[in-house]
């Protein structure tokens, strides 16, 4: 009986395999085909009275071979610039402004992932072989900079990019880096930006970015992020998806409702989108799959919240009041939320933070989504931080020499989970440090010191792991990436590294010299710990790409300080003055030898009398004379101081030259007298 | 020996005979085809490139004056790929700035130059000599965009635009490096050889901006300066909301004439040029039309500031090109309200266009010192009327001096 049955089974597993196998060849196809496009809003209150506003775009396209190379929604620019230059992955972002870590956060993925350092920022991972990266990052920059109106050109150079190893993302071969710290970020950036969207600016939730209300903000970044899979051998092949963000920081205008309460705390300023952007979302982009805004609430502001009004429960018990459609207290919404999400296995946080959806499709142009917050509660709360807060300084003075410090502080929401690992004796904090400085600042890496709590340590018993690629003068910049390991209960540590002034040749300062030159941020990232949200309880219903992405894990990452270092700026006229200076010398030099050389000086001496004696003659003659006549006396021929034998001579060329001078004279005053008349009537 | 060198003489002298021959054919060819093309080709685009060369938050005027001009060209239908527009700083974003992303020309803030859709193709410290040459010239790298390309060809009609600081024969850009009236005069020649262009209009709201088109030579191009050698260019007014001054007076009333265009409008260029009054630019508008063909009551100014093109009316579909036949209807607006008041405008400022006019016509003459000189006295001595009493009273102011003299001399 067994062998009939395993017979059947056999049979059966035959008759099923090819409907399997065509169902799944089937069913692959209707996932992935199509492109799509999405568009979501995620608005946050931060703890400083400001809102953050994150929009995230996304289009995804799937891979040629199985599409082709003709798009209905995805950008044609971005799509030929991936095939041409063989990308993998991209990051272009555009900052004004630094990101607050200690108030707006660092352990959550909207920092690690668009907090980003002022100026612009480009990485590119290349499908090409070793030795054709830099002519295609060369290429890529150019590209980018005509496609978003700055000057990413400027990254061509190779003193400006460089190849980071390990210590910027891990395993990242073909990787080339760039930075522009002081590259200007304007609508004209966001214009082409906007422009890749299908509905650009005139539909959907891009309506909101009315230009200078975002400009107005603290913080603006605008991201553009590229991850194409076209090159990868087939069957891993997804295609290319396109990933754009706006993350902006503003602060809602509080038209007096700025009370203080007891306790000293200020009532957060209420906002709604009219508010914050000055205009309203009037319905979804027609051509996105999904069209949704969360309201995102910290765990910790949640907590803050339940507190608050279980004190309230107690002190009054008529609290009903503060009922309103949310299920926590102390604000309310002036939309309904249509769904409310909690954030699940929420690894080392206390209060799970709380999500609210809104649908765009339930509003239209004649019934725009105008959301609002108002707060009922004063309330006081702090953003999830970072294990360690990095900062970045320049130490020494003078024009000739200095040193970079870069320090790592604990920030006082990691005590708890250090305690928490304190139990383990070689309990240890990785982090990893990415550092670009130009050429011209000559940093000496043999100089590099490390202090530990205040001490100094050897270099080797905390740094695990150093690459350093030392600048070489207008080629290439000095990169250097390491990995440190701190003891857990670390109070405090420091990394200085010296450096010198180099000098610039004349054409290479830019025009605004004295303003000083920028070192780029460095990279601070803590690989052991992830910035991940998940609110995605289940996989298969609505797949917000947003939500995806905040689940994604990544290394919790920080960018320090942009470096301002004044270098020895040279008087730029200095050429000019050196030249004429030259020319001085150099004319009194050869005319004074000149002069030595050819004088003949009983020759001149013999010309020169007989000028005077000529010149004798007439004006101061006739000067003596008006002199003599003034006073009374007889007039005297005036003895020439020349020699006797010439005395004949000068007493003829005397009567001569009063002859001459009476005629000239009259000749004078004839053009005087023409002069005065022309005076008299044109005057 | 010597008959083998005669050989070689003689066939030395055969080929370079041949060559000199055809090398000259080459240059009769290459002269007279550039000729005709240049008389053949007919308009057929429009572009402009429009340069503030000024860095530096207190120079916002010049940025406001080029912003202004660029949305002045885009309203009369230049398209933006076709606008090469340079900004040497960042005015609408700058931390100074009251009023973010946005930029007025005028105390009113009606207007914000800088909208929603500008495209700037260079911009701060891409802003040099060498890349505005590079521009006019086309000799990039091969990487540069199109977009930062000035694609122009034969029968394009070229606005170059610039603002900033200047002085005798040159312009400043960013304040580090000049521009001089020979490198333009150059830029210019390269472009007519490459045939880049078929007119061009150079317009320069600087101080002493005359002197900057001196060495200018190609024919076709078209000069407007705001302002004579020794002359400043002077702002238009402070706004104090924005702190600094927002606009320059000649391209303040350079807008003003335009403002009341449409991409409709037949107005010539000198009707245009005609507009400037010297006591209001508080320097004299300077143009130079002897590089240029055309009248200039003939040319619309739509023909640079603008993307006008001639329609060529014809019958049949494919034989347009068949040459110059066909005859040429020019857009006509059905009804101009604007040509009286042009008009008008036109006979007020006569007396402005006259001293313009006086002053080309001196500067035209400038050959050499004293033979300016002798003209100016010839002109004034021209002009008195009673010429006897003059003499008259030179002689009575002769007899004292002569009595005098002789007093002396006795």
């Amino acid at each position: 009986m067994a062998l009939p049955r395993s017979m059947i089974f056999l049979l059966l597993l035959l008759l099923f395999i090819p409907c399997f196998a065509s169902e799944s060849i089937g069913y692959e196809p209707q996932e992935e085909e199509g492109e799509e496009f999405s568009e979501e809003l995620l608005l946050k209150p931060l703890p400083d009275r400001k809102v953050l506003a994150h929009f995230h775009f996304q289009s995804r396209v799937p891979p040629t071979e199985t599409y082709g190379p003709h798009h209905r929604l995805f950008p044609k620019a971005i799509y030929q610039l991936v095939q041409k230059f063989q990308i993998r992955e991209m990051e272009l972002s555009f900052t004004q402004g630094r990101w607050n870590y200690e108030r707006w956060g660092g352990y959550d993925p909207i920092s690690s992932n668009n907090a980003k350092p002022p100026g612009v920022e480009l990485w590119a991972v290349f499908d090409v072989p070793q030795d054709q990266v830099d002519a295609s990052w060369k290429n890529l920059s150019h590209t980018l900079s005509g496609m978003f109106c700055a000057s990413i050109n400027f990254l061509e150079s190779s003193t400006a990019y460089s190849a980071p190893d390990w210590g910027f993302r891990p395993f990242s071969s073909n990787m080339r880096y760039g930075t522009l710290p002081r590259e200007a970020v304007c609508t004209e950036n966001l214009t082409p930006w906007l422009k890749l969207l299908p509905c650009r600016d005139k539909a959907g939730l891009s309506m909101l970015m009315d230009r200078p209300s975002i400009y107005r903000g603290f913080y603006h970044s605008q991201r553009l992020r590229l991850t194409s899979t076209e090159f990868i051998s087939a069957g891993l092949n997804k295609g290319i998806e396109l990933e754009q963000t706006l993350t902006i920081v503003l602060q809602p205008s509080t038209p007096g409702n700025s009370m203080a309460y007891s306790s000293g705390s200020v009532l957060q300023p209420s906002w709604s989108l009219s508010s914050l952007f000055g205009r309203k979302v009037g319905g979804k982009c027609v051509l996105a799959k999904s069209s949704n805004v969360y309201l995102q609430l910290e765990g910790s502001l949640i907590s803050e919240l339940n507190n608050l009004q279980k004190e309230n429960e107690r002190y009054d018990t008529d609290n009903l009041a503060f009922e309103g459609s949310s299920s926590v207290h102390g604000f309310e919404l002036s939309v309904s939320p249509d769904r409310v999400i909690k954030e699940l296995n929420s690894l080392g946080k206390e209060h799970p933070s709380i999500l609210y959806e809104f649908l765009m499709e339930n509003y239209t142009d004649s019934k725009p989504f105008d959301f609002g917050l108002t707060w009922k509660l004063p309330v006081v709360w702090s953003c999830p931080q970072a294990p360690l807060h990095a900062s970045r300084f320049l130490m020494g003075s003078g024009n000739e020499r200095g040193a970079i410090a870069i320090s790592l502080k604990p920030t006082k929401q990691n005590e708890g989970f250090q305690t928490a690992d304190i139990n383990e004796d070689m309990c240890s904090l990785q982090v990893d440090v990415f550092q670009v400085v130009p050429w011209y600042v000559k940093v000496y890496y043999h100089t590099l010191q490390v202090f530990v709590d205040g001490q100094a340590q050897s270099v080797a018993d905390v740094i695990k792991k150093m690459r350093v690629s030392p600048s070489e003068d207008k080629v290439s910049p000095g990169v250097m990436e390491m990995v440190l390991k701190l003891p857990c209960g670390v109070k405090s540590a420091a990394l200085t590294l010296e450096f010198d002034k180099g000098f610039l040749h004349i054409d290479e300062y830019p025009p605004d010299a004295n303003q000083g030159f920028d070192i780029p941020s460095a990279v601070v990232s803590f690989p052991e710990f992830h910035a991940s949200a998940n609110f995605l309880e289940d996989a298969s219903s609505n797949k917000s790409p947003l939500l995806c992405k905040l689940q994604e894990k990544s290394p919790v990452l920080s960018y320090t300080e942009v470096l301002l270092v004044p270098l020895t700026t040279p008087d730029f006229s200095m050429p000019y003055n050196v030249i004429t200076i030259t020319c001085t010398v150099f004319a009194l030099y050869f005319g004074s030898m000149l002069n030595i050389l050819r004088r003949r000086a009983a020759e001149e001496e013999r010309l020169l009398k007989r000028k005077a004696a000529k010149k004798n003659g007439r004006f101061p003659l006739l000067l003596s004379k008006l002199y003599t006549k003034l006073r009374g006396r007889q007039w005297e021929q005036p003895q020439s101081s020349s020699s006797s034998s010439q005395s004949s001579s000068s007493s003829l060329s005397s009567s001569l030259s009063s002859l001459v001078s009476s005629k000239l004279l009259i000749k004078v005053v004839l053009v005087a007298g023409v002069a005065a008349g022309w005076q008299y009537y044109f005057g | 020996m010597i008959q083998l060198k005669m050989e070689t003489f003689f066939k030395f002298m055969v080929f370079s005979f041949f060559l000199l021959c055809s090398l000259s054919l080459c240059n009769a060819n290459a002269s007279r085809s550039s000729s005709s093309s240049s008389s053949t080709t007919r308009h057929t685009n429009n572009w402009a490139v429009l340069v503030c060369t000024s860095r530096f938050w207190f120079n916002y005027r010049h940025m406001a004056n080029t912003l202004s001009l660029y949305r002045t060209v885009k309203r009369l239908g230049i398209p933006d790929e076709r606008i090469i527009l340079m900004l040497a700083d960042d005015m609408a974003c700058n931390a100074r700035n009251k009023y973010p992303a946005q930029v007025f020309n005028n105390e009113n803030h009606r207007l914000n130059l800088y909208g929603d859709n500008v495209e700037v193709d260079y911009r701060g410290y891409e802003v040099t000599v060498e890349n505005f040459l590079r521009v006019l010239t086309g000799r990039h790298k091969t990487a540069v965009p199109r977009s930062k390309r000035l694609l122009s060809d034969e029968g394009s009609h070229i606005l170059l635009y610039m603002t900033g600081h200047g002085g005798d024969e040159f312009l400043k850009f960013q304040d580090s490096e000049e521009l001089q009236s020979h490198d333009l005069a150059d830029a210019v020649k390269q472009m007519k050889e490459k045939r880049r262009f078929k007119e061009l209009l150079i317009m320069v709201d600087t101080c002493q901006a005359a002197t900057l088109f001196s060495q200018l030579q190609s024919p076709g191009v078209l000069t407007i300066g705001s302002s004579m050698k020794g002359e400043n260019s002077y702002s238009h007014h402070l706004d104090s909301d924005v702190g600094v001054s927002v606009v320059d007076r000649f391209t303040f009333y350079t807008l003003a004439f335009f403002e009341r265009l449409n991409i409709y409008d037949n107005a010539p260029l000198s009707s245009l040029f005609s507009s400037y009054n010297p006591s209001m630019l508080m320097s004299t508008a300077y143009y130079r039309t002897d590089l240029y063909k055309r009248q200039l009551q003939e040319v619309p100014v739509t023909n640079f500031f603008g993307s006008v093109m001639e329609t060529i009316h014809t019958d049949s579909s494919y034989r347009a090109l068949s040459g110059r036949e066909s005859h040429k209807d020019k857009i006509k607006m059905p009804f101009d309200p604007s040509a009286s008041l042009h008009d008008q405008r036109a006979s007020l400022n006569s007396n402005g266009q006259k001293e313009i006019n006086d002053s080309n016509k001196k500067d035209q003459e400038v050959a050499c010192p004293f033979t300016r000189m002798m003209a100016t006295f010839h002109d004034k001595m021209e002009k008195i009327e009673d010429v006897d009493t003059l003499v008259n009273y030179g002689f009575v102011l002769m007899l004292p001096l002569v009595a005098v003299s002789t007093w002396l001399s006795w």
